[in-house]
């Protein structure tokens, strides 16, 4: 059985193809003809036997990890083996062909992760059966138990941990990591892990979304809404784009963002990036580079705004019209003596004018650039500011935020084709529930900023509800602060991926310490993550290869993907939705959780998942005027939304003044939610935010004595090679990029690094260990560690891997933005162990093909 | 997979390679890569989808996005130069092969290798001055691009060009290509290619079937 596994895991990977046609026997062959013999050679294809793809089934469906996109997938596959993979080419939709890629119905083609995804499916790492830990947390030691085995003994605990510690004892970390469909979904605020632990009656929820609470926090403050994006066709109308911490180039934010702003250029768009790094956006588009100092980039923007102001560059019909306290004139009647945004700028209340030269003392821009940057962005419409969500990853980031809507506001680029109000910049509204919806889909006991469950763990029960951003109540729990017993982790990889790793193994002992049976470790993925080797159980999930879902986009991008079944599920595997259903059962509540199924559904789950597709296909396709079947949609592959003119987000407020979705109706500069709050230790914020946009010091940066140990000033953005921690352990990928610090050279210089030096980085928080990348296109001062390698302790605590999350510090913003961005550390070269990877002969081969001339 | 080979085969080829000389096929219509340097995002999905056609281990890359870069901070630069088999009018990997195993398409040009002839003796991979021709340590055979040879002949294009992202990678009679009247997303509306750019050995070396839209710090005069 296992030796049957591995050849055919090994056959599917590699596709060596003589003994792939001995394997498949004559069946395969039909149609192919037999080597005739060398001297024929020029007629006969250089790989036969070969497979063709049109030898092969062809299953169209989709990638599915956690990026800001979602692209087409083409399995090729033969019997219950995938081959190979391609992409969309024009052929899935209605009225395609081969080719067909236009502006208004462009290909959806997969990245080079999605392209990767055969080797994920089989890779070693992939989870096949059940496991429980044998060993103590975090050693990697399981043994394979029955499904029966292990879901008793999980239902058992829960039922202990519930009745012992409360209806907070439980943790939801699920995250987007293993399913983003319409029916199976792994979701942080209310995916099928919300709904199961809240109709169990026991779930501390997390509330702040790591990637971009600040920017949430922003959008809903300012304009009552996260959908405040553009579709990414919008980008090619633009005459000038400022990326502002955007990086397009890796972190793919709607299916074709990318190329409709390679189009913006061939039409005369010009770029700008700020950013610490001269990044293959900035070199794609040509882009004017302005290198910032991290985190401080609210204070760039006030400058901008002062020098826009005092050159009367600001479009005052607009402010006037649209917005609340941008000046004296837009203030509301219940305001007065309240301070409005224009006045805070010219430092009418603290005496510092927030000018160009005083932008430039603390974030590094000279005031030239600042001036000419104001410049071109109130002359030129439309123009697109892209205020990208990494820069808000970051102490008070959400000032950054409602900076830039403050910025989009005056210049009146918003609701305009090529402009932007982004923000979250979440665009087309899709329908993207079709698992049941009820009154449990969000039912909480317990709710925390995200990154402090370590934090309340450790130093229960003195813990205030303002350290951990506990989320307000109207009932005898207001204010409780949970006694955490367990964790489960639902598609995510949370322990590898939240900030201070060091402290949540700190926490986990501490749990540890107290008894085997006190507290439950649950993880549901379809690969063993470094998370899973924390958990005390395993839990093999269906990849969206193995189950029957629709895909859609959740970001950008008008279009909806049929995802069936292409093989049979792996090893042992069942969905996430087969494995709570089964649970529920367990525990007294199946059939409300699962109202089409029986308990029949954990061996069969295909009719009763059709029948949920189906019912979200009328609905969906009911609102959404769509003119095919469901019949005629799974033929196709792909239904693609054709639009009249590129969606821009409040275009309705400008062209026909429907009210902005805020409590005044207006863009709300001045937050009357925020002005009129008094006691924030009873808000989930706990701290005091400004009620208009301000710059704030953040606790650490360039700026600060904290220097004097640690100079460096660290960020951890998105890789390009992973999503997050996804696709870490792909070797196809490893060997495309290398986990690498970035080192500005003259810093480089003065440390003796040069480029391939192993280096260590360390702060008071943890040390990790990481091969240089030595070059000009970071600036000074600046280290970059992208984020989700797999961590890989050594003995003594060093993290081998280089996740810069040993580094990071769990303290949000007051917002709930993660300080991922935030964060000083010291660089020296180092002769200590660093493994790309868990395995030990992962070398990446990126060095041989790139850098200088 | 070299154990399997059939030795008699492979004798009768080598008696057979020595009695031709070399003189390049001369194709119908020679076919080749153009890649836009600027535009490219430097993604890599060309590469990914080229080795899950393919079916390669570790090791081998048939198509290699090459980054460059260059100046100082921050007056910096940067571009991509992408590559797979330039299928060369004049490949030198051609000629050194001892078993006819490498040979030249008559139609379109595509150099190509017969997989069942290779003895891996890697002459080939040292004579290419681009890397294209590749040892695959699995099956000890040298492996290189056939521009997906199949699905040319299936109507369609290569799986790098059906990967790229931003459209800056396309295939086609190269000719056509270098005069611009190749009808292709690769090369913009103001776009004019070249057949060299730095980075690169000399075209005069095989007379290489590609063509780029250069940098312009990658321009030679």
């Amino acid at each position: 059985m296992k030796q049957d596994l591995q050849n055919r895991v090994r056959s599917a990977v590699t596709l060596d193809r003589r003994s792939f046609l001995k394997a498949s026997a004559a069946g395969a062959a039909a149609g192919l003809v037999p080597m005739p013999g060398f001297e024929e050679k020029a007629e006969a294809f250089a790989y036969e036997p070969y497979p063709r793809d049109d030898d092969l089934v062809t299953v169209p469906t989709s990638c599915a990890h956690n990026c800001g996109s979602r692209h087409m997938l083409v399995a090729h596959k033969k019997g219950d083996v995938i081959v190979r993979l391609s992409t969309d080419d024009g052929r899935y939709q209605k009225d395609g062909e081969f080719g067909k890629d236009t502006e208004e119905e462009p290909q959806l083609r997969a990245c080079l992760r999605g392209r990767s995804y055969r080797s994920r499916l089989y890779s070693p790492e992939r989870l096949l059966y059940p496991m429980k830990r044998v060993g103590r947390r975090g050693e990697s030691k399981f043994k394979r138990i029955s499904w029966e085995q292990a879901l008793t003994e999980i239902s058992e605990r829960m039922v202990y941990l519930k009745t012992k510690y409360g209806p907070q004892a439980l943790v939801d970390q699920s995250y987007a990591g293993a399913s983003y469909g319409v029916l199976h979904k792994s979701d942080q605020i209310e995916g099928l892990l919300g709904r199961f632990l809240g109709m169990f009656g026991c779930r501390t929820s997390s509330w702040s979304v790591p990637s971009y609470q600040g920017t949430t926090f922003s959008s809903r403050m300012t304009f009552g809404t996260i959908e405040d994006g553009n579709e990414d066709d919008a980008f090619a109308h633009s005459k000038l784009i400022i990326m502002w911490g955007w990086n397009p180039a890796y972190t793919f934010h709607g299916g074709n963002t990318f190329y409709y702003m390679r189009l913006a250029k061939q039409r005369g768009c010009k770029f700008v990036l700020i950013d610490p790094q001269y990044t293959d956006s900035a070199s794609a588009y040509d882009a004017w580079w302005i290198p910032i100092r991290p985190n401080t980039d609210a204070a760039m923007m006030a400058g901008m705004a002062h020098y826009i102001f005092t050159n009367n560059l600001h479009d005052q019909d607009f402010i006037d019209k649209f917005t609340q306290g941008v000046d004296e004139g837009t203030m509301p009647d219940w305001a007065k003596g309240k301070e409005n945004w224009k006045d805070y700028i010219l430092g009418k209340y603290d005496d510092t004018p927030k000018t160009p030269e005083w932008a430039e003392k603390i974030c590094g821009v000279k005031a030239d650039d600042i001036k000419k940057l104001a410049h071109m962005y109130a002359t030129t419409k439309p123009a697109a500011l892209k205020a990208s969500w990494s820069p808000g990853r970051n102490a008070y980031g959400e000032q950054y935020n409602r900076m830039a809507a403050g910025l989009q506001s005056i210049t009146g680029n918003i609701g305009i084709l090529g402009g932007c109000a982004e923000g979250v910049g979440k665009g087309w509204h899709s329908e993207a529930v079709a698992y049941p919806y009820d009154q449990f889909a969000n039912v909480w006991f317990a709710s925390i900023k995200s990154d402090r469950w370590a934090h309340i763990v450790l130093n229960y029960p003195n813990v205030k509800r303002e350290e951990v951003g506990l989320w307000p109540r109207n009932d005898q729990l207001d204010g409780v602060v949970p006694n955490i017993r367990g964790i489960f982790w639902q598609g995510s990889d949370w322990f590898n991926q939240l900030t201070n790793i060091n402290k949540e193994i700190e926490a986990i002992r501490k749990l540890e310490s107290q008894g085997d049976s006190e507290s439950l470790l649950v993880c549901m993925d379809s690969t063993i993550t470094p998370t899973g080797i924390w958990a005390d159980y395993l839990l093999p999930v269906a990849t969206h290869f193995e189950r029957h879902d629709v895909a859609l986009p959740w970001y950008k991008g008008h279009y909806y993907i049929h995802r069936p079944k292409v093989i049979e599920p792996m090893g042992e595997s069942k969905t996430d939705f087969q494995i709570f259903t089964e649970l529920a059962y367990r525990l007294g509540f199946g059939p409300q959780y699962n109202p089409r199924a029986t308990r029949e559904y954990f061996l069969n789950n295909d009719p009763v998942d059709e029948a949920y597709l189906v019912a979200w296909w009328d609905k969906m396709s009911h609102h959404s005027h769509v003119d095919v079947t469901w019949e005629e949609f799974k033929n196709l592959g792909v239904y693609k939304f054709k639009q009249e003119q590129p969606h821009v987000a409040f275009r309705d407020q400008i062209e026909k003044g429907v009210p902005f979705q805020t409590a005044s109706g207006k863009i709300e500069i001045l937050s009357g939610q925020l002005a009129n709050i008094t006691d924030w230790t009873k808000t989930q914020y706990g701290y005091e935010i400004p009620y208009i946009p301000k710059w704030i010091e953040p606790w650490e940066s360039l700026n600060s004595p904290k220097t004097k140990d640690h100079p460096f000033h660290m960020i951890s953005p998105h890789p390009r090679w992973r999503t997050h921690s996804i696709f870490n352990n792909i070797p196809w990928l490893r060997e495309t990029y290398e986990q690498e610090v970035t080192v500005n050279a003259s810093d480089a210089k003065k440390l003796g690094i040069k480029t391939g030096d192993m280096c260590e980085i360390w702060n008071d928080r943890g040390k990790v260990v990481v091969p240089a990348y030595v070059t000009e296109r970071c600036m000074p001062g600046v280290l970059v560690l992208h984020e989700g390698a797999w961590m890989d302790l050594d003995e003594n605590g060093v993290d081998r891997s280089g996740n810069p999350d040993f580094l990071t510090l769990d303290n949000p913003s007051p917002a709930g933005a993660f300080a991922y961005n935030t964060v000083l550390a010291n660089i020296k070269k180092s002769d200590l162990d660093h493994r790309p990877v868990w395995d030990k002969l992962a070398t990446a081969r990126s060095h041989v093909f790139r850098r200088d001339m | 997979m070299a154990a399997e080979l059939d030795k008699a085969k492979v004798k009768e080829a080598v008696k057979a390679r020595k009695r031709v000389t070399y003189t390049p096929v001369v194709p119908d219509e020679q076919w080749g890569f153009v890649h836009n340097n600027v535009d490219c995002i430097g993604c890599r999905a060309c590469e990914i989808a080229c080795k899950d056609k393919n079916g390669l281990p570790p090791g081998p890359r048939f198509r290699r996005v090459q980054y460059v870069e260059g100046g100082s901070f921050p007056e910096v630069f940067a571009y991509k130069v992408n590559m797979s088999c330039n299928h060369c009018a004049e490949p030198a990997c051609l000629p050194t092969c001892p078993t006819g195993a490498i040979f030249k398409r008559a139609d379109n040009g595509v150099v190509d290798i017969d997989s069942t002839l290779c003895i891996g003796c890697r002459r080939c991979e040292a004579s290419c001055p681009f890397g294209a021709p590749q040892y695959n340590p699995e099956t000890k055979t040298v492996v290189k691009c056939n521009m997906c040879i199949d699905e040319l002949e299936a109507g369609r294009k290569p799986y790098c060009v059906m990967a790229c992202m931003m459209r800056v990678l396309d295939v086609g009679p190269i000719e056509k290509i270098r005069e611009g009247s190749y009808e292709t997303k690769a090369i913009g509306p103001n776009d004019k290619v070249v057949r060299r750019v730095r980075n690169m050995a000399d075209w005069q070396l095989t007379n290489p079937s590609i063509a780029f839209v250069p940098h312009s710090k990658a321009i030679i005069e």
